[in-house]
């Protein structure tokens, strides 16, 4: 009996040994996805899709610091405010957060897109078309997201693959721009003319198509020729892929609305002026950050009056310098309701910070028109990066800077200015002197959106000119920046790279 | 204690089992009383070596048949020292008290051993240390009662969290949580929060590695073995213990009143924002007392216990509903134990411990977040009244942009239900007298419900619900032979293990907004039109293989050695085995005769031990390189699932491992009277887990290395003694100290990483916290502050706040931070003190921590104007400077130049000193109330706490890590506490 007994426990523990081959040990996570799983079908490329989408969608729902370094945009030096009213006085330090969401996102978008870049054609599953067109669509917010970090900090570090490097050195801008072109020249032929499925509705577009790749170049071509490359032979290149653009409008929808204000109108977050934009909506359900736009009612409502941020509000000088018109109308603020009163107006004068208020995505579901109150921080405004107007514009400069201010170049900026409420440019403008109307023109027409106006200043090397005109009333800057020597044209590296 | 010897003397009687030639037998009668004469009902008495047993009647007398040839009756009973007797007729045995602990029987590691017997250093707690006191957790019985172990209630919330750390944190990454053992079961789905600290009859504290490598890969941070209650032979014992406590916020914050916050405000905005901030005089909203209630506790426990020959229960229920000090949150718990031990035959025991509990917690989650209720209690404008008009809150303040707090806490409904369980069935059998087998099979495991209703308020024009599930299980089979002989003066056991673990875990999520009523509560989730589902999986497996080695010489000098090979699933390849040795001695002195001689020592023994240990707990798949999971809606109500490059694969990452030296002295003075301990101990922790951040060029993330090195060292003493007893008054006392050393050796390639910062943005903006070589874990990171400028320089005026150019770059930032401490503290002690005066008990119990910092980010949140909070409000920053307050070191709240968070004005001494325990009980005995014996307490807790920090409460803590510890973030403070509670015994 007890033999018996001895040997079933040595047979037991036999047993247990026996269980404990490395198999048990493997690991399988059910849950997850691993690299060696995905990239395969269609699906996976529409996933890999989403989320580099939802990276870059980071950089744009929030306000950056980095331009209200130019003459649009400006904010109170007060309190928590201080960081960007720092680029705004040209005294921003390495430690300002006020830009990180744009290094970061930036970044992230890119290290997203090289992996699909890596990836794309390993998917066997997938079609031709769905292969080509993840492709593109990775190549297209690899250039966007380095032309954004390029304008903003000069040279950057440039990984091209997902590999890791510690220290990795910064690229030079030239090399940058050469990496940004060949991109988006791919992107231009791997993009649809339309997307299917999620990334288009209601006739929209919302992710990057041919049409979105060449409107992108001739801005990119329109850069090189500024400062810092000034490659005046982009002229003519951006000028003619500006108006492959506007010649094959139809193609990929585009067109300007016939009221500039109904661009804002929240029931127009999906509309045919959109070439390239960030969208986003605050009504989903447990709303992931970069889901929702903090380009929103609350910061950029008055404070006092309204009981919003102060976050950013228009400078004077540029405000005076705006022709009226419905344009104007629609880009300020103007009756503010003291303590969301509707019968207690006051203008801009008589503000508390005495300042005009952008107007522009203000209009938003949480937003009661009424009392002037907004009651969410989250917004589904949509970020407009590139928009039908800018390529009109684009083509305008560009022609003019390549082959003189043409019939052509009138008609662009002229389409431009008569939605505005303007009248036509007057006629036989010089080279310059066109230019500096179309430079102007973009200020108007783009203000507060986005950092166009700042990245027109640099490229054209007139940051200190517009600051001469600064209104006594701002805050005094802290230091000169300088169009011969372009100092304060960048904005310091983020202390953590 | 007593029920181990119990237990012993049962497996005593097994292992002496041998074959059996039954003879004859013999009746022996006899009678047991206690020192003082009095007879003793329901003492054990064994035939020693057979098992064959009986138990004593109300007048102490029993009858017990033993057979020919047995040459001794073991008697034992609680709180007495054994008895070994031969067997005669009519014995008349008188059982001493047992003289401290030296006698207990102590649960190592599977097994058990003589505590006079250990080499490793091993802490006993029994229950009856905390007896009279409303203990409603087994955290806080640990705190301040054993050296080495410091408890700190991080969060003051109903069941909220608490971390406790043994000899120090070990690792950056990695868990730095104790292993907790239940009877056997290490846990792997719940923590020792979930368990009922009223079945609990014993914790062993397992500090050093020659005690912990038994346990390998999961004994790096220290072991904590739980033995639950287990019933006695004897007529059934039935006990109630109830208790009501009432809370009170321990402090508030001063804050400005609404005329002060309106000027205040106004020159921080430049502007009148407030027009007339007289009118706000005698008026405005105190959101503290809002916030903040007087709430009250309920604790329950009714237990029977008791058994026949062959046959022990221990039956338990309890319930305790505990109401927070923040309204509308509250946690209910209740649950049943039941133990049973049955003896088959000779050779055969069996076991069947069973606990379930279900765990009822109301909006008690998700605390940490910036805008919590208590963030916004402080920062909340006075000027701002809570409702707009009846029955409509005012949502929106002027300051800060979080949602109003009253409204945030009483309109959430965050309901979370979890059924928590530790099962287990042991079955021993004696294959010989000197070997046994022992499987233990068990199961912990965590179903989990939560579900959510956010209303209008909550979320306003988008009303949603939402419902979540998980289960979690960890299964474990141990296998444990044991041999055990002595050959005249040796004495030798070996213990050899198998063991296999396996943990499972599963959720779902489901969640909608676009809700159009809330009629259904949460429990329609089609309710809603926009849905998302997500869920999860996970499972890791451990298999184990340990041996050990214990040898004694002559009951002079001890020798023990353990072997423990572990193989995990979370790592890959070769590096998924690896082995955890250890060996410790012991040396007797007091059995030698030249110590003998002087009369002084009635324990003397020395101990060394080094051993290795492993920290596994890391995630699983963690170094598999997932792809990340991201949401997406394309800008429509819709959302859709993504998927991108997460952080890489890390096939190459190993554990990490503990070496661990440990030296201590064990003395008893006095005959036992007095007992000191004393402990070194110097620990290494290698091949750290280290997150390693990635570069946000690169993308940003990070991936798990191998790499650097921590050193814990330190001292550890325990005094008790009992300074004076008489027939009437007895006093006893203990003492306890802990002084730890904590220092990162080194970091690899690198000799700082900065910590990612994970919470607070919108407060600071950059991490204030680093991992450096030479500092400890936790260690702050912050601009130095020199208070403000007294005059004019170059861009700052007077009255702005000053900091040092620490790299002299002209400018403030964060190349300027210095290391400014850590949030680890050096030295924690513990005072208990009983005084027994007739009936009555009274307990003293002081506890304090002493040497670490907070950094107190909801101070500065009230005092600097931030992103969130762009207006101050905290009282003293009112007294700001000004050409002629020219002594405040508040900078003037209408300065141009940024005041900075992160700066080491906010770093704030986190030492306390802390009353944490007074109670009076008085006992009524069985004379008077026939039936039972009652016993009523009174206890204060928490009543005095002397301390320089500034915040609500010195433990209170918003982030559970070591790295990134000691961060005050609106942490949910503990209140202070006075209770009634009532013990009946049957």
């Amino acid at each position: 009996m007890k033999s018996v007994i001895k040997y079933t426990i040595g047979i037991l523990l036999l047993i247990l040994l026996g269980t404990a081959c490395n198999k048990y040990l493997d690991e399988t996570p059910k849950g997850s996805i691993t690299t060696t799983s995905f990239y395969q079908t269609g699906n996976d490329l529409q996933m890999a899709e989403a989320a580099l989408a939802i990276k870059f969608n980071g950089a744009f729902n929030d306000i950056s610091g980095v331009y209200y370094a130019a003459d649009d945009i400006t904010t109170k030096r007060n309190g928590n405010k201080i960081e960007m009213s720092d680029f705004d006085i040209f005294n921003a330090n390495s430690s300002n957060s006020r830009m990180t969401n744009w290094w970061n996102y930036f970044y992230a978008a890119i290290k997203s897109a090289n992996a699909l870049i890596a990836n794309y054609n390993k998917a066997t599953l997938a079609t031709d078309a769905q292969r080509n067109n993840a492709g593109g669509y990775a190549y297209f917010m690899r250039a966007v997201s380095y032309f954004y970090l390029t304008r903003t900090w000069g040279e950057v570090p440039m990984p091209m693959d997902v590999a890791l490097m510690e220290n990795r050195p910064n690229a030079k801008v030239a090399d940058i721009y050469n990496l940004i072109v060949a991109d988006l020249q791919k992107a231009e032929t791997m993009l649809p003319n339309q997307w299917d499925g999620p990334a288009r509705h209601d006739n929209v577009d919302i992710f990057p198509t041919k049409g979105t790749a060449k409107a992108l170049l001739a801005n990119v071509y329109l850069t090189m020729a500024g400062w810092p490359l000034k490659q005046t032979d982009k002229y003519a290149l951006a000028a003619a892929k500006a108006k492959e653009v506007i010649d094959s409008k139809a193609t990929w929808g585009y067109n300007l609305l016939t009221k500039f204000a109904d661009i804002w109108k929240i029931g127009n977050r999906f509309n045919s002026e959109a070439v390239f934009a960030c969208y986003y909506n605050n009504q989903i359900p447990s709303v992931p950050v970069e889901n929702g736009s903090q380009l929103a009612p609350n910061p950029f409502s008055p404070d006092y009056e309204e009981g919003g941020w102060d976050d950013a509000f228009g400078e004077i000088a540029f405000y005076n310098k705006f022709p009226a018109g419905p344009r104007k109308d629609a880009t300020y603020q103007k009756d503010y309701y003291v303590k969301n009163d509707p019968a207690n107006v006051v203008t801009w004068q008589n503000t508390l910070q005495k300042h005009p208020y952008f107007l522009k995505y203000r209009d938003d579901y949480s937003y009661d028109w009424a009392t002037h109150k907004a009651n969410n921080w989250w917004s589904s405004a949509t970020s407009f990066l590139i928009r039908y107007a800018e390529v009109l514009l684009t083509y305008a400069e560009a022609q003019a800077m390549s082959s003189g201010p043409d019939a052509s170049a009138y008609a662009a900026i002229n389409q431009v200015r008569q939605r505005a409420g303007l009248n036509p440019l007057t006629p036989g403008l010089s080279v310059a002197n066109f230019r500096d109307s179309v430079v102007a023109e973009r200020g108007w027409e783009f203000a507060a959106e986005c950092g166009i106006r700042w990245f027109d200043l640099v490229r054209t090397e007139t940051v200190q000119k517009v600051n001469s005109y600064r209104d006594a009333t701002e805050p005094p800057l802290a230091n000169q920046p300088s169009d011969a020597n372009h100092t304060y044209y960048r904005a310091p590296v983020p202390i953590v790279k | 204690m007593v029920i181990f010897e119990k237990k012993i003397g049962l497996l005593i009687a097994c292992i002496f089992l041998s074959v059996i030639v039954f003879a004859q037998t013999k009746k022996v009668t006899g009678k047991v009383s206690g020192p003082d004469g009095t007879p003793l009902i329901g003492v054990t008495v064994l035939v020693k070596g057979l098992g064959i047993g009986t138990t004593t009647l109300q007048d102490g007398s029993f009858t017990i048949t033993v057979p020919e040839g047995s040459k001794t009756l073991v008697i034992s009973y609680t709180g007495m020292e054994n008895l070994e007797v031969p067997p005669t007729d009519k014995m008349n045995l008188r059982m001493r008290s047992k003289n401290a602990q030296l006698a207990d029987i102590v649960v190592v590691g599977y097994g058990t051993q003589k505590r006079r017997d250990l080499t490793g250093s091993i802490v006993t707690l029994s229950a009856k240390t905390y007896k009279d006191q409303p203990v409603l957790a087994a955290s806080s019985a640990l705190q301040g009662r054993v050296a080495g172990v410091t408890v700190t209630n991080s969060s003051g919330a109903p069941g909220g969290a608490v971390k406790i750390r043994i000899r120090g944190a070990n690792s950056v990454n990695a868990n730095n949580d104790p292993l907790y053992v239940v009877d056997g079961i290490a846990l792997g789905s719940i923590g020792l929060a979930d368990l009922n600290v009223n079945d609990i009859e014993s914790m062993e504290v397992l500090k050093d590695a020659s005690a912990t490598a038994v346990y390998g890969s999961r004994g790096a941070n220290g072991v904590v073995l739980i033995t639950s209650r287990s019933g006695a032979t004897g007529l059934p014992r039935i006990e109630y213990n109830g208790f009501v406590s009432f809370n009170k916020p321990m402090k508030k914050y001063d804050l400005m009143d609404a005329v002060t916050y309106a000027k205040t405000a106004n020159l921080t905005a430049g502007a009148a924002v407030f027009a007339d901030p007289q009118s706000f005089a005698g008026k405005g909203t105190d959101w503290q007392s809002m916030l903040f209630t007087n709430s009250v506790i309920q604790s329950h426990q009714l237990s029977i216990a008791g058994g026949k020959e062959g046959m022990r229960y221990y039956v338990s229920g309890f319930y305790v509903n505990q109401e927070g000090l923040l309204i509308n949150t509250n946690q209910k718990r209740l649950g049943i134990r039941s133990n049973l031990d049955v003896k088959l035959n000779n050779q055969m025991d069996f076991g069947v411990n069973f606990y379930v509990a279900r765990i009822n917690s109301h909006n008690n989650d998700d605390m940490g977040s910036k805008g919590n209720p208590v963030m916004g209690a402080l920062t909340w404008a006075p000027t701002e009244p809570v409702y707009k008009s009846p029955g409509q809150y005012n949502r929106f303040g002027i300051s800060p942009i979080w949602l109003n707090p009253y409204m945030s806490i009483r309109e959430r409904n965050n309901d979370s239900i979890a059924t928590v369980g530790v099962l287990n069935g042991k079955f021993k059998y004696a294959i010989t007298d000197w070997l046994t087998l022992i499987i233990n099979a068990g199961v912990d495991m965590n179903i989990a419900g939560k579900a959510y209703l956010n209303n209008d308020w909550i979320s306003a024009g988008n009303m949603g619900s939402g419902q979540s599930s998980s289960e979690n299980f960890t299964f474990q089979n141990s296998n444990v032979l044991t041999f055990h002989k002595t050959f005249n003066k040796h004495d030798l056991s070996a213990t050899a293990l198998v063991e296999e673990s396996s943990n499972h875990f599963k959720n779902f999520n489901a969640s909608g907004s676009g809700l159009t009523s809330i009629a259904n509560g949460y429990h329609n989730l089609g309710l809603n039109t926009a849905q998302s589902i997500s869920s999860g999986y996970s499972n890791w497996s451990l298999i184990s293989f340990m041996g050990r080695i214990a040898y004694s010489f002559n009951d002079k000098y001890l020798f023990t050695a353990t072997m423990r090979r572990d193989g995990s699933s979370k790592f890959q390849g070769n590096n998924k085995w690896s082995n955890f040795p250890s060996f410790s001695v012991g040396w007797k002195l007091s059995n030698e005769k030249f110590i003998e001689d002087l009369k002084v020592f009635s324990n003397l023994k020395l101990r060394a031990g080094w051993g290795v240990t492993g920290n596994q707990a890391i995630g699983p798949y963690s170094t598999l390189g997932l792809l990340d999971g991201v949401i997406y809606s394309y800008g429509t109500v819709n959302v859709s699932q993504g998927y991108t490059l997460g952080n890489p694969a890390t096939p190459d990452v190993k554990w990490e491992t503990s070496k661990q030296t440990n030296i201590g002295l064990d003395i008893g003075l006095l005959n036992g009277r007095l007992n000191i301990s004393a402990d070194y101990y110097n620990k290494n922790t290698s091949d750290l887990l280290l997150f390693t951040r990635i570069a946000n060029y690169d993308g940003g993330g990070n991936y798990l290395k191998n790499v650097g090195k921590v050193n814990n060292k330190g001292w550890e003493f325990m005094i008790e003694g009992t300074p004076y007893k008489d027939r009437n008054l007895s006093w006893s006392t203990a003492f306890n100290a802990s002084f730890n050393q904590n220092k990162v050796i080194n970091l690899g390639r690198d000799s700082m990483l900065e910590r990612p910062y994970s919470i607070g943005d919108g407060l600071f903006t950059n991490s204030i916290q680093v991992v450096k070589v030479g500092q400890p874990l936790g260690t702050f990171y912050l601009i130095p502050w020199e208070g403000v400028y007294q005059t004019d320089k170059g861009i700052y005026k007077a009255g702005d706040a000053r900091y040092t150019d620490v790299d002299g770059n002209g400018s403030i930032g964060f190349e300027d931070r210095v290391i400014s401490g850590s949030a680890m503290p050096k030295f924690t002690w513990g005072f208990n003190n009983n005084v027994t005066y007739r009936n009555f008990e009274l307990n003293i119990f002081i506890q304090g921590a002493h040497g670490n910092k907070i950094f107190n980010t909801t101070y500065a949140a009230t005092a600097v104007p931030t992103s969130d909070v762009k207006f101050i409000n905290l009282a003293d920053a009112a007294n700001y400077w000004t050409p002629g307050n020219n002594g405040s070191t508040w900078a003037n709240p209408g300065s141009k130049n940024k005041s900075w968070v992160e700066s080491t004005q906010f770093i704030q001494d986190g030492g306390y000193v802390r009353l944490k325990n007074v109670s009076v009980a008085y006992t009524i005995g069985k004379d008077i109330l026939k039936a039972a014996t009652a016993k009523i307490y009174v206890s204060a807790q928490n009543i005095v706490t002397i301390t320089r920090y500034k915040g609500f409460d010195p433990e209170a803590s918003t982030v559970g890590g070591d790295v990134d510890a000691g961060i005050d973030l609106g942490a949910y403070p503990s209140p202070k506490t006075v209770t009634v509670g009532l013990q009946l015994k049957f």
